[in-house]
């Protein structure tokens, strides 16, 4: 057995290797905070920070407020209930996740500003003598809340969707032989049952929110992304900027701990057997109605229209789409994603494995700690990773090898697998958890252990998860923008990137083809994710 | 299985690997991202043989990528469209002088970096529009940058953020010929006279003006020429004909004046084929070229700007500030704007 034994002791120490690796940039980071702070950093407390700390606390407040109930709303309506196209919402509703934030924002202002197209087609349709302004400005905090809320809540919806699926309906029976109405069964039972699952999912929208770059940058708002850049850029302070991001980071950890205490608090136990088919409940009048418009907004706003704008640019302004430069940067991104997606699940796969096969406490808390990857704005990720790379590579040329790792794409992937290893390891770990642990036990008295046991038993029962893993990990590689920005190798143009440079100068129209690119890749992990959720019902195979 | 794993490995490594190259090569950071620049590269190519990497971002992003890939860094050529930023390049000692007699004696002495260590290859400046429907020339004449901050303007004025490089190298240059305290003052008068939180890049300040949301903004000469050449759409060229543009502080300092320019790396792997890009990037065709695609004003004083904007008046004072005050003044700048307001 000593492929066996070889295999154990990997384990162990990959986690390790993978932690070092994952924190190096990191540290390098929060090293900042020891190197003193410069007069530039009193500036940022005395004039800017608080703004910077309402901005972000307004941002989040708000975002979560929506998220929630629009992902944990709509998920409850298309799993108990029946309405007018119902069946198309199911997996519609996860269709704006293929919109990153920044390119609604980007829409957002050019259908809403004052020369924009909706305030031209109203102003057509009721024949205006003289211009008039029909919506508000989007340009500020509430336009930014509206364009996280409307790209960020399928990840509510998503893991709210699974959490009522998997819930058990017997619980919910009972609840209504004991007097509760439907309404009070979701508050009193459902919502509180699925509590694990929404923190979940919030928590990486408020991450996505946090380290957004492109986004509020187009909107003008000062936030700690925003402000980091121009630490950076305009005061020429790269110390100061980390610094401002460690802060940044600090604020997260803090987040992250009180969302893991608030969990543990509670421990969640499904019983497998306790499944039943469960009768769903027809609307009818003006509940279809309702439901329906419910469920159609978010959509719309985070899909449709934006999709619509951009053919709108690609239609009126006759750009040749097909262009080589294009096709290229289509093609980068698209093997960025696959990479990117296959490595960050394996890795969070075997991690998770070892975890559970070791019944390692620290272990296990080295994973928790790697998810915090996610919170990192690429940004920041950016400037560690260099810097881990010039490190490095000064250490290779004393070696004399010939080869540059600062620029190479290995970068790019690194920063890619830190910052969607929370991603990934939220699903895995997911799907983990429901194979019932006693399967475990079964395996170890029929001899069945180390990797037999992984690839045999836990690879099948969490396929699922994998693959979910590799289609969440790769459409978040594609939309992917400021660590792509600073850590590309030469004439490496992705499509997040060149839609990036068009719309920076408010080139818009010439941002219309990246853009729809982004788009309709992102679409492809999440139309087959959305049938994986559609045939994922307990009691029938996955 | 395990066929899939191998395969997938050497794929990585392929791809990887596949992107060192070894050829003839000029590698090229830019902040100027025109599609109209590719057809440069491409002819320059053709011309010598020698091909143009290209690594395009924001001017800022760029140097610090500069910095922190330090000796190992494989770029031969910075080009940016702030004098600020070059200057910042010099002071780190990261450029080297440029040699070529054709580059030195084609760039005058203005538009050249101490040292000779960076040149111009195009200039822009930072002008005046305004609604001439409601702005009356009395109001506007002689106008200089000082008098934007009137209370007579209070909600009239528009003017992007202050995170953006133009108005930073504005204020730097403010700073340099006013001094700080005057520049702070003005600032505070400036916030105190919008019309709206800063907000779009300078074209959008132009619609501002043109569709009667202010009366007055403060933007780049070049954007009324992309929006009046039709390129980008009908709407914006009729709102683009309702405005007019004067060069401010003619009877004063001069209008302000900032370069695109280019300075050659003291690492650079190809320093002989980066000064050939120079030479070439400062001929009379692409200098052409160049102003008619951008609609920036030319290094070489023979060559005509596009008619779009030689119109508006090619003979005006300009600012003789030195652009390396911009450079040095750049976070005194930042830090002002924060204190006054600007956001």
């Amino acid at each position: 057995m000593f492929y066996n034994s070889l295999f154990e002791s990997s384990l162990k120490i990959l986690p390790i290797f993978l932690f070092l690796l994952f924190v190096a940039p990191v540290i390098i980071v929060l090293s900042s905070l020891f190197y003193g702070f410069s007069e530039n950093w009193f500036h940022l407390y005395n004039y800017v920070l608080s703004e910077y700390i309402i901005n972000s606390i307004l941002l989040i407040i708000g975002v979560s407020f929506f998220v929630v109930l629009i992902g944990v709303l709509s998920s409850w309506l298309v799993t108990y209930y029946n309405f007018a196209g119902k069946s198309f919402f199911e997996w519609a509703l996860i269709l704006p996740l293929a919109v990153p934030p920044y390119i609604l924002a980007y829409t957002f202002t050019e259908i809403f500003d004052t020369y924009g197209s909706a305030n031209i087609l109203l102003n057509n349709i009721f024949l205006f003598e003289d211009k008039k302004v029909f919506f508000p400005n989007v340009r500020n905090i509430y336009g930014a809340i509206a364009v996280f809320s409307f790209t960020l809540y399928p990840y509510v919806y998503l893991v709210s969707r699974m959490a009522f699926i998997n819930q058990s309906i017997s619980i919910i029976e009972a609840g209504r032989v004991l007097g509760l109405s439907g309404v009070g069964a979701f508050f009193k039972l459902s919502i509180p049952l699925i509590r694990p699952a929404i923190f979940a999912g919030l928590a990486l929208v408020i991450m996505e929110t946090l380290s957004d770059f492109g986004a509020v940058e187009h909107f003008a708002i000062a936030t700690f992304t925003t402000g980091i850049f121009r630490t950076w850029f305009g005061m020429y302070d790269l110390n100061t900027a980390m610094q401002l991001a460690s802060l940044l980071l600090i604020f997260v950890t803090v987040f992250l701990v009180i969302e893991r205490i608030s969990r543990r608090k509670a421990s969640f136990v499904s019983s497998n057997s306790l499944y039943k088919k469960y009768d769903i409940i027809k609307l009818r009048g003006y509940k279809n109605f309702f439901a329906m418009l419910f469920c159609f907004t978010p959509i719309f706003m985070g899909f449709i229209l934006p999709i619509t704008e951009l053919l709108n640019w690609t239609i009126n302004y006759k750009l040749d789409f097909f262009n080589i430069d294009f096709l290229e940067s289509s093609f980068n991104s698209l093997l960025l994603a696959i990479i990117a997606a296959l490595l960050c699940t394996m890795i969070s796969f075997l991690i998770n494995f070892s975890t559970r096969f070791q019944g390692n406490k620290f272990l296990s808390s080295l994973s928790s700690t790697l998810m915090l990857g996610y919170a990192v704005p690429g940004l920041i990720l950016a400037i560690g990773i260099t810097q881990l790379l010039t490190f490095l590579d000064n250490y290779i040329e004393f070696f004399k090898f010939n080869f540059i790792l600062t620029g190479s794409l290995i970068g790019l992937i690194i920063a890619y697998i830190i910052k969607s290893y929370a991603l990934s390891n939220s699903t895995i770990e997911a799907s983990f958890q429901r194979v019932s642990s006693s399967l475990d036990d079964v395996s170890k008295t029929l001899n069945i252990s180390g990797f037999k046991l992984m690839y045999k038993i836990h690879f099948p029962l969490v396929k699922t998860g994998l693959l979910t893993s590799i289609l969440l990990v790769g459409s978040e590689v594609i939309k992917e923008l400021p660590a792509t920005l600073i850590l590309r190798p030469f004439n490496f143009e992705t499509l997040a990137v060149s839609a990036y440079n068009y719309a920076s100068e408010e080139r818009m129209y010439e941002a219309a083809a990246p853009s729809i690119a982004i788009v309709i890749i992102g679409l492809i992990p999440i139309i087959i994710l959305s049938r994986m959720i559609k045939g994922s019902r307990p009691g029938e195979a996955l | 299985m395990k066929y899939f794993y191998k395969l997938f490995f050497v794929t990585l490594l392929l791809f990887i690997f596949s992107y060192q190259s070894f050829a003839s090569e000029v590698n090229v950071y830019t902040s100027r991202h025109y599609d109209s620049d590719e057809s440069i590269y491409e002819d320059f190519t053709n011309l010598t043989g020698i091909k143009v990497n290209i690594i395009s971002g924001k001017g800022k992003a760029l140097m610090e990528r500069l910095r922190l890939e330090g000796k190992n860094s494989p770029a031969d050529l910075f080009i940016t469209s702030d004098a600020g930023n070059l200057w910042k390049i010099q002071k780190d000692g990261m450029f080297r002088e440029i040699l070529s007699e054709k580059i030195v004696k084609t760039v005058p002495d203005s538009a050249r970096g101490p040292n000779n260590e960076w040149v111009g290859i195009a200039k822009r400046s930072r002008v005046i529009f305004y609604n001439p429907e409601r702005v009356n020339d009395i109001e506007i004449m002689n106008i200089t940058y000082e008098d934007l901050a009137d209370p007579k303007w209070k909600g009239r004025l528009v003017v992007r953020s202050s995170g953006n490089i133009y108005n930073q190298s504005l204020v730097a240059s403010l700073i340099s010929s006013i001094g700080i305290e005057r520049t702070e003052k003005w600032a505070k008068g400036i916030v105190k006279n919008f019309a709206r939180k800063p907000q779009g890049n300078d074209r959008s300040q132009i619609l501002a003006v043109a569709n009667g949301e202010a009366d007055i903004a403060i933007a780049n000469t070049y954007y009324i020429g992309l929006m009046l050449s039709g390129e980008k759409g009908v709407d914006q060229k009729k709102a683009a004909e309702k405005v007019s543009m004067i060069f401010p502080g003619q009877a004063d300092g001069g209008t302000h004046i900032n370069i695109s320019g280019a300075g050659i790396l003291k690492n650079a792997p190809n320093p002989s084929n980066a000064e050939k890009f120079i030479e070439y990037l400062l001929t009379d065709k692409v200098q052409k070229h160049i102003v008619d695609n951008t609609y920036e004003y030319p290094i070489k004083s023979h060559i005509m700007p596009s008619k779009i904007i030689a119109k508006f008046g090619t003979n005006f004072k300009t600012d003789e500030t030195y652009a390396s005050d911009f450079g040095k003044y750049n976070s005194e700048a930042v830090r002002l704007m924060d204190r006054a307001g600007w956001r």
